[in-house]
């Protein structure tokens, strides 16, 4: 019992001790002039990455005091941040409607005289222009890397069987016949998470349709109904060859179906091989651009940011904070960050890519890439659950019905950007 | 003196009272002025709002996925609040005869309440994509090959049986207390003029019983309405939105997406209807209370 009691009061003692020794730290080191930058980023699973850069930026400045932090969760807990008012420097996001909303709300700070931007893949440079709700002067983020989407292809059952790459629409329809025919089947889908509905939909949207559909529709210059019918045509054919009843199986199901072998070909994207390989380790994985059009030189790679820093507004001590986006930008540490990542460096150089893009490096090098449409939709409308609603209905006229119901309720959930799209327009003209 | 008395007593009173009802304004009439208040804005959850007065109200009506929301919500309900009682009755009744092993079973029966309800869901998620189609494909049952959770007509029943299996545990042990405080001499009673066991049941039992049926009716009700965990661990609201429950539709879309005013307007409008059918069913089962 006593024993008890003087181990809690050491441990007590040892507690007060050592927060009285490091804020003591702390204190010191902000008195030698040195600047404290924080930055948030919301990958977790990279934190091994961020960990390494952060170490080796803070070894190299002594100035500069470089504090990364990578919460799970972290989109909540940047949300909760914004609301206290107690903002990071700098925040690594993805390219999605968040940012959207973020930047609409006016956090982030114009950074466009700082020179990375000219190393940027104008692909990329292209896609954050496309994120502002509302279009915008000057540079508010700067990309880092991307993951591409399109088909996942088991390669040894490719070579043993000899099938061959499809490059058109007809050629991938030719190629599932085959592999249906030789018993295996030719997709797997997992279309119980309606997320993964969005996989293959964007694939085909950014193949079929014009990559600033969305905000045409805000200024009011087309409809879905006029833009969408060969997506929602072309992803209903999938199913054909997919297992029966795909509305069973959730993604974690459908990776672990194809990582056994279950099925050739998987339309997801790159960011499902960690998870497909921790079911088999040794699968040989490799990746093609989806094939939407007849034409090979129609076909748009679907590739979306991933990651990109921004610049909070309030930010006291830009110099630094330049420094340090500087330091991510070097080829050095995009590679420290791609080799544990895998992804698309958004950065243009000579970098390693991942061996689970090789089908796909020949659109990346090009710059044929288009962003998921998906980065657009407001995420309360549920474009995925509508999406799978269409792929479920058997009736004759369900692209009809779905694609009414989709320039319906875009108008009712974008209603306030709309106005303010459209009043921008009358302004700009 | 005895003023001061009186006065410190009064006072003990309300020294026991104050932590609760501070804690019951701090963390839920708080909530429910703050919720109102967003209920009239575009607010989206952060960054600025305006004020857009009822429109968020007018919305509700001519939105239809609110309104299969509550459709789903309501025929959810209904089933499963009838559902429970009658089988946590019929179990009560078992348990609480002279068998063996009485106290072991009882047990037995609370456990799916002690579970999670997310814990539950996953098991029995995989018990219907996995389990019960090979079973069916095994023994060539037609309607068992697919997975109920991927039919947009049926998956809602999936829901209902975990639903319903999990709030048995509860309603029984309350029908339990229940039947003992019925006192042994209504019975003997009974038992000299003459009853059948259905007679027993029906003029003895169940207007002894009414009051906790009241308390179960209204208990399962609540439960069934603000059903929400199943659904999650289960279908997400899936195939085809079918099985959208009204709170799962202002959690997805009011933390999630950025329609935090909107769904605000929806839990107020959810908050009268619960507190509505509330008053109603007490009103109507309290008639039929007997007492002694």
């Amino acid at each position: 019992m006593r024993k008890g009691k003087v181990a809690i009061s050491l441990v007590a003692a040892a507690a007060i001790l050592t927060s009285t020794l490091l804020s003591g730290c702390s204190a010191d080191s902000s008195q030698q002039g040195v600047t404290t930058v924080t930055m948030l980023q919301y990958k977790p699973e990279a934190v091994k990455a961020f960990e390494k850069i952060e170490k080796l930026f803070n070894d190299t400045h002594d100035d500069i005091q470089l504090k990364i932090e990578s919460p799970n969760e972290a989109m909540t807990v940047l949300k909760t941040r914004l609301i206290r008012e107690d903002y990071p420097d700098i925040v690594g996001i993805g390219g999605d409607m968040n940012y959207s909303n973020f930047l609409d709300a006016d956090l982030f700070e114009d950074i466009s005289d700082i020179e990375i931007i000219d190393t940027i893949n104008p692909a990329y440079s292209k896609m954050e222009k496309e994120l502002e709700l509302i279009p915008k002067e000057g540079v508010y983020a700067l990309p880092y890397a991307a993951n591409a989407a399109g088909i996942l292809y088991n390669k040894d059952m490719f070579e043993s069987n000899g099938w061959e790459i499809p490059e058109s629409w007809s050629e991938f329809i030719s190629l599932c016949d085959k592999i249906k025919a030789s018993g295996t089947n030719p997709l797997y889908l997992g279309y119980k998470d309606t997320w993964t509905c969005l996989a293959p939909w964007n694939a085909l949207a950014v193949g079929l349709a014009p990559s600033d559909v969305c905000s045409n529709v805000n200024a009011g210059k087309t409809t879905f109904a006029a833009e969408y019918p060969e997506v929602a045509e072309k992803i209903k054919v999938l199913l054909d060859y997919a297992e029966p009843n795909p509305y069973a199986y959730s993604y974690n199901d459908a990776c672990t179906a194809f990582a056994r072998g279950q099925s050739a070909m998987y339309p997801i994207g790159s960011y499902a091989v960690p998870q497909i390989l921790s079911v088999n380790p040794d699968m040989n994985i490799d990746s093609f651009t989806f094939p939407a059009n007849e034409n090979e030189e129609d076909n748009v790679l679907n590739s979306g940011i991933d990651l990109h820093f921004s610049v909070m507004k309030n930010t006291k001590n830009k110099e630094a904070v330049y420094e340090v986006l500087r330091f991510l930008f070097k080829d050095e540490t995009v590679q420290i960050y791609l080799d544990d990542q895998g992804g698309i460096p958004c950065k243009q150089g000579d970098f390693e890519l991942s061996k689970f893009l090789n089908g796909m490096e020949k659109y990346i090098r090009e710059g044929r890439m288009s962003d998921y449409q998906d980065h657009h939709y407001p995420s309360e409308m549920s474009v995925d659950a509508m999406i799978q609603t269409y792929l479920m209905d058997k009736s004759d006229n369900a692209a009809e019905l779905f694609l009414e119901r989709f320039d319906k309720e875009w108008v009712r959930y974008n209603r306030d950007l709309i106005a303010r799209v459209q009043k921008y327009e009358e302004e700009h003209k | 003196m005895k003023s001061k008395k009186v006065l410190s007593r009064r006072m003990t009173f309300i020294l026991m009272l104050a932590p609760a009802l501070i804690l019951f304004i701090v963390f839920n009439t708080i909530p429910l002025i703050t919720g109102t208040m967003y209920s009239f804005t575009n607010y989206k959850g952060y960054g600025s709002f305006e004020f857009v007065g009822l429109r968020n109200y007018i919305d509700l009506f001519s939105d239809t996925r609110v309104w299969n929301s509550y459709l789903f919500t309501f025929k959810y309900a209904i089933v499963g609040t009838l559902l429970v009682n009658v089988i946590s009755l019929v179990l009560a009744m078992g348990l609480n005869s002279k068998i063996k092993m009485k106290n072991t079973l009882r047990g037995v029966y609370f456990l799916p309440n002690v579970l999670g309800g997310l814990v539950v869901g996953y098991i029995f998620s995989f018990i219907f994509t996995y389990i019960i189609p090979a079973v069916g494909s095994a023994l060539n049952i037609g309607f068992l090959e697919n997975s109920i959770l991927a039919s947009e007509e049926y998956a809602w029943i999936g829901v209902l049986v975990v639903g319903v299996w999990q709030s048995v545990a509860m309603n029984t042990i309350i029908y339990i207390s229940g039947l003992q405080t019925i006192p042994g001499d209504i019975y003997e009673a009974g038992m000299i003029d003459g009853v059948t066991p259905w007679q027993k049941f029906r003029r003895l039992t169940l207007p002894m019983l009414m009051p906790f049926v009241t308390t179960n009716l209204v208990l399962s009700t609540k439960n069934m309405l603000m059903v929400f965990d199943q659904i999650m661990a289960l279908t997400k609201g899936g195939p085809a939105q079918s099985t959208e429950s009204i709170s799962y539709l202002i959690y997805k879309n009011g933390m999630d997406g950025g329609q935090f005013g909107f769904q605000s307007a929806n839990a107020v409008m959810f908050f009268v209807v619960i507190v509505a059918i509330s008053i109603f069913q007490m009103v109507i089962t309290n008639k039929k209370e007997e007492q002694l």
